[in-house]
């Protein structure tokens, strides 16, 4: 054992300074998230100037005046009314149904897990695939959706196609994929409550409808508000269902921000215009993600602190 | 929630039930629908009882359908394999970048660490359309244009803040002086990180590789912007197949249930992770 | 074999100094129980000297070698940790291994080096096992073999008794002595436990809020306290500490407790007058025919002793102890003198020890 006794002469090799060596681990990454910053500022620039693939003559600088364009535009108070709608209305039925489903499948038991698992299946479908299911499904030669439709006498039933019926076909194929990611949320959040304050309520008999209100529902409000923002955070700037479903149609009926800068870009080839929309979602989203982060950051502390 | 009434019980169950048909049918439809022909896809009223019928998923897989009208070809399974392709490329790029910068994140507090960290979390957020257009026109430039190099970089908007903060969060639960007593032992940084870092956090790191892989697959509007038909994903190619086999409904089913299939076998295989997966770690599952 | 010297050490935390100019030295194969309460730094003082924290300023020298900013690799260092940092995915044999595999020893030296240390620790039968499966005293004896096992210069170890059970922690402190001496590495040990440090240690360090306070035997340590605080923090029951001003009379410097006159041994001339604190440990107090009277409150065992608490006219309370079994009166009223050769005074304003002076013509007679 005796050479194992001399210490291993310290290698006199190059060695990183200490202080250098965390940068040089996330260099990599780094240089990706400089390489993805570049093309943002390029957009904010675009945004700024008169420009068209179709006359790249007559590129210049307008400054504001495609922002300032907005306001006397009904399109554009047309996009961000339907993305504020589609938004709203997504965000919100999903939150009530997946709350719902969340406290149905509170127990442990073997069913509700089975269940728990099975309802991943939608939220792991591609948005664009399942709108192409729902588009199969109401079709009005074989949709099973329209042969329930016409059971019920909405023969007439159009679904996307139909500027009445479209949101509410989109929204349906919204609240079919992410329903369930807002259960998983609050389920996870809800099997994670203390169970003292139910154990003393149910020893002084507060009615269950109350013990919902005054324990649950408070407790449960950071989970509540975490995703509550991150879906809003998507469906605000939603493309993939709404672009394979209708590609912002029929009309101008679903015409969401995304939607409308990618047809503006590549159909009108508006770069300028195309650009502009895109910061003022980016402007909401990043307000949005703000909220979010604070939010996050503080529920992730706890779930490490509980690890 | 001991003392359950008879009728409480039945309201729930059928309540558990509606809710297993409404997000599971639309599965279960497709799935049908794919071993049918379209004879009787067309029947009215729909019925479950049918011949199944394999020819779907065949026409897919060999690449051409033979139909009374014509003979087309489906480039159906290069869609497929394109995916594969890219999203396993992207995961893999993304663990190559990812994994020590998480390290870094957790590990040191250095001047800058947080800013990057949230910088690189609020890609996750912005409007993806914003940085792709503007790079259709440099990938043009820089000849990355319709080329999986420059889709898998673009992923990484997607890959890299996942694996980023779920890993990073897989670091910092393990004891730093676990690391410490293993190099007190003799060993150098790089051997502490592939023997003791890497196979502790080795759970976290697959679970992230896995989600990253799904989100990837999902992915719709980065090839719809960014690749011509030969690059694109199923998620893009299944559209364009239903505009170019138009009143092909069965294999449009069957093309849908393919490209869904390996990401729903995936995701139950990882579902222990999903929750935190998707919650960026805010959740644990 | 090589010795330990730290110079000036520094660290700070958040504007916070955790150490402030550390410096001690430990000489080749010596053992250094370094104590203190939790907080005062010991931790990251051992991690400095590892390498597993960077100090801000002062210098690290092991056998006359400065290793300060080598990496913890480098410096040839044994280590045991408080929580053990076992690797949790390797077995108890490849954890006690790994410092063997870092050396490039054969695998022969690597199965015949955690053998025989193993066997020495009694884990040989639970060497396949990982640590989820061991014991809370087969980790600790693990994470020790594995501080062992390359035989290493410098042995640190970081309160390894700490999370053991009562009885495991009374069979080590008596073995790792002789364990540690077998080595003949140069150690630092850590610890909260002033019994594990007068036990282990051949010199204690007392580290206060990142400072040393007092570097000395066990016995320096225990009859001669720097300071009120770590005359507190050494002995069971607690040191007995009394407000007194020293006076003089033609015998010499005495107290006054309860109008009784307590002769101190010479060399306090200087303190005559001042504001002091007399430190009286309880075992150098013994009932007696004359002496302070007192009354008597409790009595309890102790392990080994007799603690009885009385309360002088005064109302100021002393602690005596005794070796269990012997006679002493048990309540009411009773008269106890103290040893004052092992009085210790202490300035009142600083907490400071008043140091005797002795005069050559004294210290000869």
């Amino acid at each position: 054992m005796a050479d194992m006794t001399a210490a291993r002469t310290p290698s006199r090799r190059f060695r990183v300074p200490p202080a250098l060596f965390p940068y040089l681990l996330s260099m990599p990454a780094l240089l990706v998230c400089i390489g993805i910053l570049v093309p943002f500022f390029t957009a904010v620039f675009y945004s700024l100037q008169r420009y068209r693939l179709s006359q790249p003559w007559n590129r210049a600088m307008n400054w504001g005046e495609n922002y300032l364009d907005f306001l006397t535009d009904p399109s554009f108070w047309n996009t961000l009314e339907v993305s504020l709608l589609y938004a709203a209305l997504t965000v919100g039925i999903e939150l009530a149904l997946g709350l719902g489903i969340a406290l149905l499948l509170q127990k442990r038991t073997r069913v509700n897990n089975f269940v728990s698992i099975m309802l991943l299946m939608p939220l792991m479908t591609a948005p664009a695939l399942a709108a192409l299911m729902f588009k199969l499904m109401t079709n009005p030669n074989f949709g099973i959706l329209s042969y329930f439709a016409q059971a019920i006498g909405f023969g007439d039933m159009r679904w996307g196609a139909d500027p009445s019926t479209a949101l509410l076909t989109v929204v349906l194929v919204d609240v079919w994929v992410y329903t369930p990611f807002i259960m998983i949320l609050l389920l996870a959040g809800l099997r994670s409550l203390p169970t003292q304050p139910f154990e003393a309520a149910a020893l002084d008999n507060v009615p269950r409808l109350q013990q919902f209100w005054r324990i649950t529902l408070p407790m449960l409000t950071p989970y509540l508000l975490t995703a509550a923002l991150f879906r809003l955070l998507d469906s605000i700037q939603q493309f993939d269902i709404i672009y394979a479903m209708t590609q912002g149609g029929p009309g101008d009926t679903l015409m969401v921000f995304q939607v409308e800068a990618y047809l503006t870009f590549f159909q009108s080839t508006n770069v300028g215009r195309s650009a502009a929309l895109l910061i003022i979602l980016w402007a909401i989203t990043f307000f949005l993600s703000n909220v979010f982060i604070k939010n996050w950051l503080r529920l992730r502390e706890r779930a490490r602190g509980e690890a | 929630m001991t003392h359950q009434s008879p009728l409480e019980r039945l309201l729930r169950g059928l309540a558990l039930v509606l809710v297993v048909c409404f997000f599971i049918f639309p599965i279960l439809w497709i799935v049908l629908m794919s071993f049918q022909t379209n004879e009787t896809i067309l029947r009215s009223p729909p019925s479950v009882v049918f011949r199944p019928t394999v020819s779907n998923y065949a026409a897919i897989i060999s690449g051409h359908l033979d139909s009374n009208v014509a003979s087309m070809g489906i480039e159906f399974m290069r869609n497929l394999m394109n995916s594969v392709i890219l999203s396993a490329g992207s995961v893999a790029l993304s663990l190559v970048l990812g994994v020590p910068a998480a390290y870094a994140f957790a590990r040191h507090k250095f001047r800058g660490s947080e800013d990057i960290a949230f910088t690189l979390l609020s890609f996750r957020f912005a409007p993806p359309l914003l940085v792709l257009l503007p790079l259709t026109l440099y990938f043009q430039q820089i000849g990355l244009a319709d080329t999986y190099l420059g889709l898998i970089w673009v992923y990484q908007l997607i890959c890299l803040p996942l694996i980023l903060w779920i890993v990073r969060g897989y670091f910092e639960d393990i004891s730093p002086d676990i690391e410490h007593a293993y190099r007190i032992a003799g060993h150098s940084w790089f051997s502490t990180f592939c023997r003791i870092s890497l196979p502790l956090a080795g759970p976290g790191i697959a679970a992230a590789a896995l989600l990253a892989f799904i989100f990837a697959w999902n992915n719709f509007v980065f090839a719809l912007v960014l690749a011509s038909a030969d690059k694109q994903p199923v998620t893009v190619g299944a559209l364009a197949f239903v505009t170019a086999s138009g009143i092909q409904y069965g294999q449009i089913a069957a093309a849908v249930v393919l490209s869904i299939l390996p990401v729903l076998a995936l995701a139950l295989y990882a579902q222990r992770y999903l929750v935190e997966g998707l919650s960026l770690g805010a959740v644990k599952g | 074999m090589k010795a330990i010297r730290i110079e000036n050490l520094t660290k700070t935390y958040k504007g916070q100094a955790v150490l402030d100019g550390v410096s001690l030295e430990v000489p080749e194969g010596g053992t250094l129980a370094l104590f203190g309460a939790s907080g005062a730094g010991k931790t990251v003082l051992l991690r400095c000297i590892a390498g597993a924290v960077e100090p801000d300023a002062g210098r690290i020298l092991l056998g006359g070698e400065d290793v300060t900013g080598l990496p913890p690799e480098a410096r040839g260092i044994g280590m045991a940790f408080q929580n053990f940092a076992l690797f949790p995915h390797m077995s108890a044999e490849a954890n006690i291994a790994s410092p063997l595999e870092a050396r490039r020893s054969s695998r022969a030296q690597i199965l015949d080096g955690v053998g025989r240390v193993a066997r020495l620790l009694k884990i040989d039968h639970v060497l396949g096992h990982h640590p989820k499966a061991l014991s809370n005293g087969q980790k600790q004896r693990t994470a020790l073999a594995r501080a062992l096992v390359a035989e290493p210069d410098v042995l640190l170890l970081d309160d390894p008794l700490r999370n053991v059970d009562a009885k495991l922690r009374f069979e080590m402190r008596l073995e790792l002595p002789r364990l540690l001496a077998d080595r003949g590495a140069t150690v630092i040990y850590v610890t909260q436990d002033y019994k594990e440090a007068m036990a282990i240690g051949q010199s204690i360090a007392v580290l206060d809020e990142g400072r040393i306070a007092q570097i000395g035997t066990p016995e320096d340590i225990y009859l001669r306290p720097a300071s009120i605080g770590i005359a507190r923090l050494f002995g069971e029951p607690v040191i007995n500490l009394l407000d007194v001003i020293p006076e003089r009379d033609e015998r010499g410097v005495h107290v006054r407790l309860s109008d009784q006159k307590l002769y101190l041994a010479p060399g306090y001339e200087a303190a005559v007058g001042r504001a002091a604190v007399i430190g009286l440990r309880p075992e150098a107090l013994h009932f007696a025919e004359h002496g302070i009277p007192v009354e008597i409150e409790a009595e309890t065992p102790f392990n080994e002793k007799t603690v009885t608490l009385t309360q002088t006219k005064r109302g100021r309370e002393l602690f005596v102890s005794r070796p269990a079994g012997t006679p002493a009166p048990s309540e009411g009223s009773a008269r106890i003198s103290a040893a004052a050769e092992n009085a210790i005074l202490f300035d009142r304003l600083t907490g400071q020890r008043i140091v005797p002076v002795l005069h050559a013509r004294e210290a000869a007679a």
